[in-house]
């Protein structure tokens, strides 16, 4: 297990600077952010070519992204030009705080609804409920993420008012000048804002799961050791939840571990649409408006977390589940 | 009209291929499956609207009507005396005549781009399995790298650098969609190469682009439909996804993505126009999934995706 481990953690190295010199290309396609620069008068043409030297766009691209993988080993990763005068990484580390906040909850209210359902569905294998919950979870996997928002928006801000208030705002994060408040009033306000990123989220990530706790558990009750259950003459609630459920649970964690990424990025279309300044936002707006530092730090910090959580996940579901060896 | 059976026709009907072929059993345990069935009936009504509707609903879907006839509502008449059945978008064009239009981009793109990502990875499947070793491995590091990527922010960076055209998107959505089939297919060709078929191929010395594409190839055909089918609906999404940030497919033509782009801005004044575009990407995807999940269990019932 050990020495597996230690593998792992080497194929990460290749790994992460392969997606780095990936990533790294894509966004130099995007070119020059100082060319821009060219057409304004006032800044002096030998100007620009200095700065086009330091960062180095008199370069060819492999040897720029040289210079850029030894300023990262130096720990510098540039300063941001969508926000100037700040270090990108700075940039990048105050938006996680909020994408936490509205992935974190997301998360926990889709795992929350999901695995009991699709226990629930998988106990009663075609039944209404189970054909229910099979179509729900198709609809939230079908439904385009911003379109569904856009949704909740006129549902929730034009057609359901309370005396000409709308019942929730339609985005943002919170209401301008609600901090002098006392606590509980910037809380129900943040809960709010909440709702509608939190339901949009959920719905989307919900159908994917009950769907695999579904057919997990439909495995799991097939299996010998739970008709010697039945045999004995164990109530079915025993069966289900007390020995099929806590092997139908494994294959749950390789999500939970697989998601964790996820939490971290945010979501980028629905972050747009709910106007919320996170992480998702942040990458679409540095990549769109040519802010090239701190795009590669939103973008290798999303693809390092993947890789990071998919050993996590194999390592994890080893120590759950002591059927599986790793050699 | 009694007639002699011979035996030998007796045994024929008995084993004839057709009875038994892998195609018409797959045919019987798809039409055993409600909800594969209803998501077929919905994409036929759905790609007969999108083919035959606009030779019917003879409305130029660019054409703005002359005056101040932006967002009217559904069923109101123009000064010209043409009823707008779901009224007109925000440069006062009839929205019925771009949905028409927008739906054979929109499927234009979907099946383009899956199937082009399905072959693109069956390929790189075929190459890394059939070969192995050095090979497979490079292939399949660089197949990791490109699941490791997060794919709306570069397919973002990429549709805005190459180009916001229809083919160019279809490119993109490519780019980051072959992977899960590359997987899949390798490791089919990983069981297929060992068997006695390819063996006596390669002993009678048929050379290896011939064994890969004449004898190994067919038989992953059942995974790359799958492959496919279940890919249509994300690439639906993804067009509906860029467009709708405006790196997509560009006005005057219309897809359902990007007539959500220019509603979002209207979503107070007039919510039906964003309500239209959505309701179809979300039939439509719909549809897909319940059909490619049907075909899924129909084609091999020991998968999992």
């Amino acid at each position: 297990m050990r020495n597996y481990i230690i593998r792992r953690l080497l194929q990460m190295i290749p790994l992460i600077l392969g997606i780095s010199f990936l990533v790294f290309i894509i966004l130099s396609l995007t070119g020059d952010p100082f060319a821009a620069l060219m057409e304004n008068p006032r800044v002096k043409i030998e100007d620009i070519r200095r700065l086009q030297h330091q960062w180095g766009f008199d370069l060819p691209v492999y040897l720029r992204y040289f210079k850029w993988l030894f300023s990262i080993f130096k720990g510098d990763w540039g300063p941001s030009l969508l926000y100037p005068g700040r270090m990108s990484y700075d940039v990048v580390m105050a938006r996680i705080p909020v994408t936490l906040q509205v992935m974190g909850i997301s998360f926990l209210v889709a795992l929350i609804v999901a695995i009991p359902i699709g226990i629930y569905s998988a106990v009663h294998q075609y039944s209404f409920a189970d054909y229910l919950v099979t179509s729900l979870s198709f609809f939230g996997m079908s439904m385009p993420t911003f379109w569904f928002g856009l949704m909740l928006m006129i549902l929730f801000s034009l057609v359901i008012q309370i005396n000409g208030m709308p019942l929730l705002p339609p985005g943002g994060i919170m209401t301008p000048g609600i901090l002098s408040e006392p606590f509980w009033v910037r809380f129900v306000d943040r809960l709010k804002y909440l709702v509608m990123p939190v339901i949009v989220l959920a719905f989307n990530s919900m159908g994917p799961w009950s769907r695999y706790m579904r057919s997990s558990m439909l495995e799991v009750v097939r299996q010998d050791y739970i008709r010697t259950a039945r045999a004995k003459g164990l109530s079915e609630r025993v069966v289900i939840y007390k020995h099929a459920l806590r092997n139908a649970l494994i294959p749950i964690v390789t999500l939970v571990a697989l998601s964790i990424p996820g939490i971290v990025s945010g979501a980028a279309i629905t972050e747009f649409v709910f106007n919320i300044p996170g992480m998702g936002q942040l990458t679409l707006n540095a990549i769109t408006k040519n802010d090239f530092p701190t795009a590669m730090v939103c973008l290798l910090l999303i693809g390092f977390l993947t890789i990071f959580f998919n050993l996590v996940a194999d390592i994890v579901y080893a120590i759950v589940d002591p059927r599986i060896r790793y050699a | 009209m009694a007639r002699d059976i011979t035996t030998e026709e007796a045994r024929e009907e008995l084993i004839s291929p057709e009875e038994f072929s892998y195609w018409k059993m797959v045919w019987k345990r798809l039409r055993k499956h409600k909800l594969a069935m209803v998501g077929m009936y919905m994409l036929i009504v759905i790609i007969i609207i999108c083919l035959i509707g606009p030779l019917i609903y003879r409305v130029d879907p660019n054409y703005q009507i002359e005056g101040p006839y932006e967002l009217l509502s559904p069923g109101a008449v123009d000064p010209n005396g043409v009823r707008h059945p779901l009224g007109t978008d925000d440069f006062a064009r009839d929205v019925l005549a771009r949905l028409l239009y927008g739906g054979r981009v929109s499927l234009l793109i979907g099946f383009s781009a899956s199937i082009s990502a399905a072959l693109v990875g069956a390929v790189i499947g075929l190459i890394s399995g059939y070969y192995g070793k050095t090979i497979d491995n490079i292939l399949m590091r660089i197949t990791d790298i490109f699941l490791c990527l997060p794919t709306i922010p570069l397919l973002i960076a990429l549709a805005s650098v190459i180009g916001k055209g229809i083919l160019q998107l279809i490119f993109v959505i490519v780019v980051f969609g072959w992977m899960t089939d590359a997987r899949l297919v390798r490791g089919v060709i990983l069981s297929l190469k060992e068997q006695e078929f390819t063996e006596a191929a390669r002993a009678i010395g048929v050379p290896p682009s011939r064994i890969m594409f004449k004898h190994l190839l067919p038989n992953t055909l059942a995974y790359i439909i799958i492959g496919t089918t279940l890919g249509i609906g994300s690439s639906i999404i993804y067009e509906a996804s860029i467009s709708f940030l405006g790196f997509g497919v560009q006005a005057p033509t219309a897809s359902w993505g990007n007539m959500l782009q220019g509603a979002q801005n209207y979503i107070w004044r007039a919510p039906f126009l964003v309500f239209y575009p959505g309701i179809l990407i979300f039939i439509t995807v719909l549809a897909f999934n319940f059909f490619g999940d049907g075909l899924r269990d129909a084609l091999d019932p020991r998968l999992k995706l």
